[in-house]
């Protein structure tokens, strides 16, 4: 009983968010790795980018909430986020028109658009904060919980409660989904296709008749999807707030260094690899530790490594230590 | 005038025996003995001059290159020769200040080189000629991106000529042998059905087995009527398959001739081919 307990206990506070977490920086790394391979630069930018999709996604949900549009029991952002990544995948082509087009084009080197890109990021977060404020924001609704606490208790008599939460369980669902068309798309599709090859091997791929400008179009596409999504996410499953997104922007580098970047498959184990390291590091494993430990070994404090307060040392702290030991990320990745 | 002792003006200005007016002193040349054929070559670069960027130093000068239809053209010379400097220049990834490229009696100076593989010429690089990262098939699946047409047939011509590519199809280029790789070039730039395939040292870094399998691979491809034109480091053996071959110096065309008459001339063989 005392076994089952723990392991409850393990998966509300541990497994659970740390796997939903971790599907939402799975979800941001493959938009920064997709950046990295075929425009070859590492998008600073990205979090604020999350951000603004996340803000168009909030204003369609309150229109259709005014209007009484509603998916019940699912949030309405599922059904706004269409228009949010159409929004955002409009605003980035806008931003690769004005801004990188003319690198590209004077052929500067990868570090200039870096530095081009921390001016679009610091655009971008001023336009977010002026259209929606820098505070917190709710839009979510719909049915808060798949599983509830007290329900999981009365079924099945344990001491522990298990929580799951809807936003836990479409992030999930949604990550699966996204993340099996975006290999079907690189894999089998001839645009895919072409993006990898321009990847691999730009002269090439212009002398294969692969054009550039296309290449890079699509990308900004899948990108604005994939990062409006992750946005949306994310903030239904905790809260939408401009900072936050901003400093999303660490462990989603990290993710992407951890697991190779340029390597789609590396971003997404990244993104686990962070996220259940920042959960489990930050977790008060007391509970835990009480079921499964005798008595005479109970634990006086709260058996946490670190404060939460400290989450994000823990993705330096990995990106340092990969960077260190294995520069190529987990998976083969280009070299950093 | 020297060397011949008839024109030895000694003695010659007594003008009560000899009339020095007037004399005609016009001589003709004598030609090359041989007819070139420029004009109706396939593709020809035509005395060019030109270097990297847009005020580098001229790499080639006055160099002319051409190859007719399914023939092998090789150019072979010392080391910055600008052998493939010249190749380079009639893709048109080079500046050219002084004269014209012409396929198929079209000038195609002007057109970048992915216009120019869509005009029909192909070009295998002489490195990062494959995407490593891709697997064969898809990599001669990017090779006919240009084509609109169902290229499966393409494809299974390139396995005919390149049999151990069908055994190897669903593996990642960057994994195979060195000789293997120029296959997967060489059948990379077939999938656009060149008119034209331009090789950049095919045989570099191979072994002398793979590189003479490689050499008959090529001459079946010519012999489907495809022109070749080929740099290679090998003179020897890229001279003894060529129908025509052109040594250059210093970016400037040396010798010209047929492979066996550059392969049988003396200075040739002393200056490039080692004895």
């Amino acid at each position: 009983m005392d076994f089952l307990n723990a392991l409850v206990a393990l998966s509300n506070f541990v497994l659970i968010p740390a796997i939903a977490y971790g599907s939402q920086l799975a979800l941001g790394a493959l938009g920064v790795t997709l950046i990295y391979g075929i425009l070859r630069f590492s998008n600073f930018a990205h979090g604020d980018t999350m951000a603004f999709g996340a803000m168009v996604t909030i204003l369609f949900t309150w229109w259709f909430q005014s209007m009484g549009i509603s998916i019940h029991p699912l949030p309405t952002a599922l059904l706004a986020l269409p228009f949010g990544i159409v929004v955002t995948a409009m605003l980035l082509i806008l931003t690769d028109r004005t801004v990188y087009r003319f690198y590209r084009r004077v052929k500067a080197k990868p570090i200039v658009f870096v530095m081009a890109s921390m001016g679009v990021m610091f655009i971008m977060n001023g336009v977010v904060r002026f259209i929606i404020g820098p505070g917190d924001q709710r839009f979510a609704d719909g049915e808060r919980f798949i599983i509830r606490a007290r329900d999981f208790k009365n079924a099945t008599g344990l001491n522990e409660g298990l929580a799951f939460k809807t936003s836990q369980g479409i992030t999930i669902v949604t990550a699966i989904i996204v993340v099996a068309v975006l290999f079907w798309f690189l894999n089998r599709t001839r645009t895919g296709k072409s993006m990898r090859a321009f990847s691999d091997n730009e002269d090439l791929a212009l002398l294969s008749g692969i054009n550039p400008e296309r290449v890079v179009m699509i990308t900004w596409i899948i990108v604005a999807a994939l990062i409006t999504i992750a946005g949306t996410l994310y903030g239904l499953d905790k809260t939408f707030k401009p900072f936050t997104y901003f400093q999303l922007l660490l462990p989603i580098f990290a993710s992407a260094i951890v697991g190779g970047l340029g390597n789609p498959l590396g971003a997404i184990a990244g993104g686990f690899v962070i996220a259940f390291s920042e959960v489990t590091i930050t977790y008060a494993w007391k509970k835990v530790a009480v079921y499964l430990l005798p008595e005479s070994l109970e634990p006086s404090g709260l058996v946490q490594l670190m404060s939460t307060d400290y989450k994000f040392a823990v993705s330096f702290v990995i990106l340092i230590v990969v960077l260190l030991i294995k520069p190529t990320g987990l998976f083969k990745g280009q070299s950093v | 005038m020297s060397g011949n002792p008839y024109q030895d003006d000694r003695g010659n200005k007594d003008a009560s025996i000899v009339n020095p007016k007037g004399s005609g002193t016009l001589v003709s040349a004598t030609g090359t003995g041989h007819e070139m054929h420029t004009q109706e070559a396939f593709l020809i670069g035509d005395s060019m001059t030109g270097g990297y960027g847009k005020s580098g130093p001229d790499i080639l000068h006055d160099c002319t290159i051409a190859v007719d239809k399914g023939e092998i053209a090789v150019i072979v010379g010392p080391n910055g020769a600008g052998k493939s400097t010249g190749m380079k220049a009639v893709f048109g990834m080079l500046n050219l200040r002084q004269g014209s490229v012409r396929l198929g009696g079209e000038d195609i100076t002007d057109l970048s080189p992915q216009a120019r593989v869509r005009k029909g010429m192909g070009f295998v690089p002489q490195t990062h000629n494959i995407f490593t990262s891709m697997t064969v098939e898809e990599n001669l699946e990017m090779g006919g991106f240009i084509r609109e047409d169902d290229i499966q047939d393409t494809i299974e011509q390139v396995y005919e000529l390149f049999p151990i590519l069908r055994d190897k199809r669903n593996q990642p280029a960057g994994e195979l042998s060195g000789g293997q790789r120029q296959q997967v070039a060489v059948g990379r730039a077939l999938m656009t059905k060149p008119t034209v395939l331009m090789l950049d040292e095919p045989t570099a870094g191979v072994s002398p087995i793979v590189m003479d399998e490689l050499f008959d691979r090529i001459i079946e491809v010519a012999r489907t009527g495809i022109s070749i034109l080929m740099v290679e480091q090998n003179a020897r053996q890229a001279l003894e398959i060529a129908d025509k071959g052109y040594v250059l110096v210093q970016g400037s065309n040396a010798h010209t001739g047929s492979g066996k008459d550059l392969l049988a001339d003396p200075e040739v063989r002393q200056s490039f081919l080692g004895g």
